[in-house]
């Protein structure tokens, strides 16, 4: 069997480890197109895209906080695991 | 009586689903469709880098691709691509007990090796009965003798099979808002609605003072 070298947007990349800055390309792209036909005044288009990228972005984190609450205080107060 | 009734805009709309952001340049908005364009485009092939080949699979995740076609003809290339080029044929399970042929992808242990034709081969059940009377990519074992390769593209696992399909599905969904704002013009509200909408405010300020790099164009 032969071992093939990465070809690019075929093989997948190795990012296991630091997948989570992928959310910043992830929240940008969704921003610079969603602003692009939301916003009203395009002079403030890039404006908008930066503040957008921030929200979901810091959305994101305080999901991920929310549920790590949840996960690790919440549920073990309200079930707590025996022994 | 409204007389303000939105018409649709069908070849916009069309358009915008050929190649995104093509619907609201057709309207003459050229930067906000080229914008559009680099948003969505930027996601799908993202998605593509991160996860490869693997993440647009109309077979084996069907599902995510019903969001991931709304992209347009690119992720219908790329879905018949993948599966004429990177699966070969096996023999899976059937709930009959007689397993059947299909393609899917390749393990990473196994080789895909080129059959040649069976003229007369018996039919084989399922509905692809004739497969061994035409020439076909087929999966082995690495002990096979005719094996001759693997697979000719890494499957992704993990974060990045789940990051580049969210990425492409994403590009979609986004890809419809774009459609939906080319179909039917947007009645967009009045600029100034928040502090960021005023340019001269100090959060309007700051925000500006951290983008100054970058370009402000002046689309419609």
């Amino acid at each position: 069997m032969t071992t093939l070298a990465y070809t690019p947007f075929i093989d997948p990349i190795n990012a296991q480890d630091f997948w989570f800055v992928l959310l910043l390309p992830l929240a940008f792209f969704i921003a610079v197109g969603y602003k692009a036909v939301r916003t009203v005044d395009m002079r403030l288009y890039w404006r908008q895209v930066l503040t957008f990228t921030i929200q979901i972005v810091g959305g994101i984190i305080l999901l991920g906080i929310g549920a790590y609450l949840v996960i690790a205080y919440a549920i073990p107060s309200l079930a707590p695991m025996p022994g | 009586m409204s007389t303000d009734r939105a018409t649709l805009d069908i070849p916009a709309a069309v358009l915008a689903f050929l190649f995104p952001g093509a619907g609201q340049m057709f309207r003459g908005q050229l930067y906000r469709g080229a914008m559009a364009s680099v948003g969505v485009l930027g996601l799908f092939l993202s998605g593509l880098l991160i996860g490869g080949i693997d993440v647009i699979d109309s077979k084996e995740d069907p599902i995510w691709f019903f969001g991931q076609a709304i992209v347009g003809p690119g992720a219908f290339a790329v879905d018949a691509l993948h599966q004429s080029q990177f699966k070969a044929w096996a023999k899976v399970p059937s709930i009959t007990g007689r397993p059947t042929w299909d393609t899917r992808s390749g393990y990473p242990v196994e080789t895909r090796t080129w059959i040649e034709p069976v003229p007369g081969a018996p039919d084989q059940p399922g509905k692809n009965k004739d497969i061994l009377r035409r020439g076909h990519w087929e999966w082995r074992t690495p002990t096979d003798a005719s094996a001759t390769a693997g697979p000719p593209n890494k499957k992704s696992i993990a974060k990045m099979n789940e990051l580049g399909t969210l990425f492409v599905t994403i590009a979609g969904m986004l890809n419809f808002i774009i459609i939906l704002d080319a179909l039917m013009p947007t009645k967009r509200s009045k600029p100034g609605r928040n502090a960021l909408d005023k340019l001269d405010t100090p959060a309007g300020l700051a925000v500006d003072a951290a983008i100054s790099v970058t370009s402000t164009g002046t689309g419609s």
